[in-house]
Formats: C-alpha cells, sequence, structure tokens
C-alpha cells in the first residue's frame, strides 16, 4: 500500500484529501500544516509519496518540494493548488516534483499517473 | 511706557536743577578765571549729554548707551564744583572731575548697544576707573598737584606733605591715562573695521567725534607726563574739548543717518518688489535690505496649523535666542491675518522698526508666496496620500484575494471532493454517501455566506441601492455589540460621500468589536457646511491610535482623496471617537 504524507494549511482540505485517498486504497501516514513541519515529517515517516500544497503559510511549496526530493532515496512529491498548473509557470517541473495536480481533480487514479 | 516717560523728564528736570548750581558756583567763584564762557558753556554741555542721553533712554529702553550719556552728563556737572570757594567741595569737584572722561571712554567702548561686549574694553574701562579714582588718591592725600587753578582753596584731602612722592604718582597715572587713551583708539578703529557697511555708515559721526576726545585725551596725558610745552598742549584740549562738545550731537547725526538709511532700505525693498520685469524671490530681497544673509522666510498654513517653508515643508520657528546663531522672529500680518515670519539674525533687534517696517513693506508679496507654499504642502500631501492610497488599494486587493483563496475556493474544492467521493460510495454505501452529501451542503453553504460577505466588503449592495441610511442600519444589526444610529441622513447623499461615510462606519465599528471592549456604540451622520460628519463612538478602553494601524490610515487616505478629513479621539480609559469631515457641496 503507498504510504502518504499530506502537507496543507487548510484543515478542510487535509481531512477531504485524506478520506479520499484512503477510499482510494492509499494509507495516509501523516499531515503538516506548513513547509517546515511537512519536511521534517517527511524524514521522519519516509513516506512513498507527499502531497504538497503550493502556498504555505511558512515556505513556498516549491522550495518545499526542492528540498525533501534533494536526497536519494526521497520519497515523490506531487505539488496540488486549488489554483490552476498554468498560474505557475515552468516552477513544478523545476521543483523536483513528479508534477501538479489541482486540488479540485485530485484522484487516486490522478496521483498513480504521475506515480 | 508712561512711566518711563515721567522719569525721564523728571531726571531732565534735575539735570537742569543741577545746571542751575553749576551757574551759581560759576558765578559765584572766585578763582574761576573764565566765568562768563564757563557759565554759558558748561550748562550747555552738561544738558546736551543728559538731553539726548534721556531721549536715547525713552526710545530704545533696554539700550543702556542713553543710560551713560546721561550719566556724561551729570558726571559733567559734578567735575564743576572744583569752582566752588569751599575748599571740601571744591576738592571734591577736582577728585570727581575725571568721571566724565572715563565715562566717555566707556560710552565710545560701548556703542551702540551700550554694553562692553569684549573682555579687552571691559578691561580698559575698569583700569580707567581704577586709574582715574585709586591710584590718584595719594595725589590728593600726599599734597599733589590737584589741577584746581590758581587762588584755589587748599586742597581740603591732604593728610601729610609728601610732593616728591605725589608727583611721581601723579606721572605715573598719566601715563597709565596715555595707554588707555591708546589701547582705546584701537579697540575703536579695529571694531570699524568688522563692521558691514550700513553699520560704518551710521556709526560713522559717533565714531569720529570720540576717536578725536580719545586720541586728545592720550596726546594730554602723555604730554603732561613727558613735560610737553603748555601752549602746545592747550591746542590739543582745544580740540578735545570741542569734540568732547558735540558728542551728543554726533551721536544725533548717527540716528538721523540710521533712520535715513533704513528708509532707503526699505524704500529700495518696496522698489524691487514692484518691479514686474525681474521677478525677485522676496527673502532674497529681504536679506539685502536688512544686511542679514541668514534671513529665513516661513510661511503660515492656517489649515495646518503651523509654518512651512518655501518648498511647502513643515519648519518649526525657533526659540529665541537659540542656537550658536542667535535667531529672532518677527511675525508678519496682512489685514490682521497671520500670513508668515521673518526669522533674522537677533543682532538685528537692536534695530526693530527696520525689521517691522520691511515686514509691512513684504506683506502682500509675502502672502503671494504664502499661496504658493501653500499651494506646494498640498500637492505635496496629495501626492503622498494618492501614494498610500495606491498602497491601500494593492493591499486590499490582496487581501480580497488570500480571502477568495483561504475561504470560499478552499470550501468548493472540497465540495468538489466530497461530491466525487459521495458518487463512488453512493453505490456500494449509500449511508456514508448521503452523510458526505450533506458535509458537501453544509461546505457549500459556508462558501456562499464567504462570498457574501466578501461582496459586502467590497461594495454593499444596499449602499448603492438603498442609500446610507439603510446600509447603516444593516451594519448595525450585524454587529456584535448594541448600536444606536442617530440623525441618519432622509435623502440621497453623492455615491462617493456614502460610500466613504459607510466605510468610516464599517471600519470603526470592526475595530470597536476587535479591540476596545465596549459595550455599547454610537453612529451619527450630520451634514454641517457643505460636509457630511459621521461620528462613531463607544464606551470602551480608548487609546486608539491612528498611526498604529492600517485600518484608521488607510481610512484617512480615502478620506484624504476626497478632500476629508479624520479625528481621532481617544483618551486611555475614555472611550473613543473617530469623526469624519467629507465635503459635500449639496449637503449645506
Amino acid at each position: 500500500m503507498t504510504t502518504v504524507l499530506i502537507v496543507d494549511d487548510h484543515p478542510t482540505f487535509r481531512a477531504t484529501a485524506r478520506m479520499l485517498l484512503e477510499a482510494e486504497g492509499y494509507d495516509v501516514v501523516g499531515e503538516a500544516p506548513d513547509g517546515t513541519s511537512g519536511i521534517a515529517a517527511a524524514w521522519e515517516l519516509h513516506p512513498d509519496l507527499v502531497l504538497l500544497d503550493v502556498n504555505l503559510p511558512d515556505l513556498d511549496g516549491f522550495s518545499v518540494a526542492q528540498r525533501i526530493t534533494a536526497n536519494q532515496g526521497a520519497p515523490a512529491v506531487v505539488l496540488t493548488s486549488s489554483r490552476d498548473s498554468s498560474d505557475f509557470g515552468p516552477l513544478v517541473a523545476g521543483s523536483g516534483a513528479r508534477g501538479f495536480i489541482s486540488k479540485g481533480e485530485l484522484s487516486g487514479a490522478a496521483i498513480a499517473e504521475l506515480l | 511706557m508712561p512711566g518711563l516717560r515721567r522719569a525721564l523728564v523728571a531726571l531732565f528736570v534735575v539735570g537742569v536743577l543741577f545746571a542751575a548750581v553749576d551757574v551759581a558756583i560759576v558765578l559765584t567763584s572766585s578763582h574761576d578765571d573764565q566765568k562768563v564762557v564757563d557759565a554759558v558753556l558748561g550748562p550747555l554741555i552738561g544738558l546736551s549729554f543728559i538731553g539726548t542721553g534721556v531721549f536715547a533712554w525713552w526710545r530704545r529702553p533696554l539700550n543702556r548707551f542713553g543710560l551713560l550719556m546721561t550719566a556724561v552728563g551729570f558726571a559733567w556737572f559734578a567735575g564743576a564744583l572744583v569752582e566752588a570757594d569751599n575748599a571740601i567741595v571744591s576738592t571734591i569737584g577736582s577728585y570727581v572731575g575725571p568721571l566724565y572722561l572715563v565715562l566717555v571712554v566707556q560710552l565710545v567702548l560701548s556703542f551702540p548697544t551700550g554694553r562692553l561686549e569684549t573682555t579687552t574694553s571691559r578691561v580698559i574701562v575698569a583700569a580707567a576707573y581704577i586709574d582715574a579714582f585709586v591710584l590718584t588718591l595719594p595725589v590728593f592725600l600726599f599734597d599733589g598737584n590737584i589741577n584746581s587753578g590758581s587762588n584755589a582753596p587748599d586742597n581740603a584731602f591732604v593728610i601729610a606733605h609728601a610732593r616728591g612722592f605725589a608727583d611721581v604718582v601723579d606721572v605715573l597715572t598719566s601715563l597709565i591715562g596715555f595707554a588707555i587713551a591708546a589701547a582705546t583708539a584701537v579697540v575703536l578703529l579695529r571694531k570699524r573695521r568688522t563692521s558691514t557697511a550700513p553699520q560704518r555708515r551710521a556709526q560713522a559721526p559717533m565714531l569720529w567725534t570720540g576717536l578725536t576726545v580719545i586720541i586728545a585725551l592720550g596726546l594730554l596725558f602723555g604730554g603732561d607726563a613727558v613735560g610737553v610745552p603748555d601752549n602746545v598742549l592747550g591746542v590739543v584740549a582745544f580740540v578735545g574739548f570741542v569734540a568732547f562738545a558735540i558728542l551728543p550731537y554726533a551721536f544725533v547725526a548717527g540716528l538721523v543717518r540710521t533712520r535715513y538709511s533704513r528708509a532707503g532700505a526699505v524704500g529700495g525693498l518696496i522698489e524691487r518688489l514692484n518691479t514686474p520685469d525681474t521677478p525677485v524671490r522676496l527673502r532674497e530681497a529681504l536679506a539685502d535690505a536688512l544686511g542679514d544673509p541668514t534671513l529665513q522666510l516661513v510661511y503660515w498654513r492656517e489649515s495646518a496649523g503651523h509654518y512651512v517653508n518655501y518648498a511647502g515643508h513643515r519648519v518649526d520657528l525657533p526659540a529665541p535666542n537659540s542656537g550658536p546663531a542667535r535667531r529672532a522672529v518677527a511675525e508678519v500680518e496682512r489685514d490682521g491675518k497671520r500670513v508668515g515670519a521673518i526669522v533674522y539674525d537677533a543682532a538685528l533687534r537692536d534695530d526693530p522698526s527696520l525689521v517691522r517696517a520691511a515686514a509691512a513693506a513684504a506683506a502682500l508679496q509675502l502672502e503671494n508666496e504664502r499661496l504658493e507654499a501653500e499651494l506646494r504642502a498640498r500637492v505635496e500631501e496629495l501626492q503622498t496620500s494618492r501614494a498610500r492610497l495606491v498602497e491601500v488599494s494593492m493591499g486590499e486587493r490582496r487581501r480580497l484575494e488570500r480571502d477568495l483563496h483561504d475561504g470560499a475556493q478552499q470550501r468548493l474544492v472540497a465540495l468538489s471532493l466530497q461530491l466525487g467521493l459521495a458518487r463512488r460510495k453512493l453505490e456500494d454505501d449509500p449511508v456514508i454517501g448521503g452523510r458526505l452529501l450533506d458535509a458537501a451542503r453544509g461546505e457549500l453553504d459556508r462558501a456562499l455566506e464567504e462570498l457574501r460577505e466578501l461582496a459586502r466588503g467590497i461594495h454593499p449592495a444596499i449602499l448603492t441601492d438603498r442609500g446610507l441610511g439603510a446600509a447603516l442600519e444593516a451594519l448595525a444589526h450585524r454587529a456584535p455589540l448594541p448600536v444606536d444610529l442617530h440623525e441618519m441622513p432622509k435623502d440621497r447623499l453623492p455615491a462617493a460621500v456614502e460610500a466613504a461615510a459607510y466605510f468610516v462606519v464599517a471600519e470603526s465599528l470592526t475595530n470597536v468589536a476587535k479591540y476596545s471592549g465596549a459595550e455599547h456604540a454610537t453612529v451619527r451622520v450630520g451634514r454641517h457646511d457643505s460636509f457630511a460628519v459621521v461620528e462613531v463612538s463607544d464606551d470602551g478602553v480608548g487609546g486608539a491610535d491612528p498611526a498604529a494601524g492600517t485600518g484608521l490610515r488607510g481610512l484617512a487616505d480615502r478620506l484624504a482623496a476626497l478632500d476629508g478629513r479624520l479625528e481621532v479621539h481617544s483618551p486611555p480609559g475614555g472611550g473613543t471617537l473617530i469623526r469624519a469631515n467629507i465635503p459635500c457641496p449639496t449637503c449645506a
């Protein structure tokens, strides 16, 4: 079962995303409300996947993605936002993340496609 | 100052009495060789000094020159006692005889202020007093030559006869007298070199006459000590005496010249200001006319209640005589209204009527420059407030984006995910599916409420549709504390005024609810002299600072854009009153 860490500052989204991913066979092993605690949780929990919001209160999601994916054997990162990927231009590609899923289109199948 | 005037008249009358006594002594003297000359010239000279001294004293009560002039006159009369037949009176007259000369030294050294302003001049005057009244004592006590003329009564102060010793002391005092006169002449010439051209012109008569007296005095002392023939000394004495006698008239001539040059300076100023083809800055023209290159002009801003400089920047008047360069201030009025002030070198204060005359001549142009300065100040204020307004508006857009993103958008995202999940669950677990749909419905309601709140914050529809009164009623209704509304406008006001008034109340009530701890708030909207006046008051803790938060400052900037003004009265513990004055031409 793929283990997942959700990093997002909105509790409503974290709860809904957990419900959705667990219903689709993922194992959500942790949640973090900001970039700093997200990086710490990624090192600690070694999830297979980090679902990472772009707009975090402390750090920018792209730099959080870079720091999480910098080491070998690091988890895969999928960026997400309520904004559209076209708002971010080439930033997603340069961040080390596997890809971007708009929050409204989040599903197990969409994640599986990127992994 | 009628009291001073009466006292000075009385002083002059006393001077006349002294003159009468002087004449009586001379006419009854059995040893005065030139009775007629002394009886005519003596009172004339003494009263010239007292008369001009009293006049100068009256015109410039703070200047001690008049006092010194008067003192010379009285000292001159005291010296005439030497002609008395009574030995004691005659000897006293001989002893105090040099007093008027010492006073002349003090007079010329302290011209024109009447004060000895340098250490050198103070030392010279002190030496003169010591030489005249301390060092000469042995001459009197040991039967020296006390210059009281032939047939004069005997020296009444003699305690022992030691003519040889007394003569040595006499020569010594003469040599010191010579040194004092020489030093005085040097100081006077040096002072002339450092004077400005107008000062020199005004001081010339007094300076040259005084210098002649001092040089003659020096030559007499020196000649006396080294034994120059009497006929030569006689000529010198005559020249010195004539110069001394005309000293008061030289002083008057100086005054006339000053007044003339003052009239010339002010006349030149008026002419310069009225020449249309060569526009000149008033400050330069005034600085030239008053001979003060450091002169500054400041303009009164009635609307702001402070002074500004030509560029329109706020300036504070210097405290009188403050700073290394002592400054004085003359406020300028036109038609009874303050228009500005001249800040000038305090040295000019000796001539306050000059500054006043120049200020009066400049009032019209000062008023014009004041209007220009006012305009510059307003332009600068508008630029600042416009820049802040842009900043506020950008900040509001950022806040809107943030609110949309964090609020409704997040709820709609969650709703979308919940609907997707519910659709899948409806087939294999209808109960969970139903719960997910209920949750989605709740999410949708909250999203709608947040969107409504946001829309109201941008511009409430009720304000557009039904006007300020209805919009404020709705605002009061939604407020978390009781709000009384008074004097709500019945008619519609211009849209910009209604919007400004609405946001003043909205922002103020938000602050009341957040920070004041108040139990009750009151809102008033009145009309006053083409202004809509909006007041929000509460019974909370007070202490609101418009400079501290962005909310009140943002309001102030919005109002400034409409030429309005925000006042905040919020003493600690005394509640808060926010008053906005919004220009509203149709409100009158």
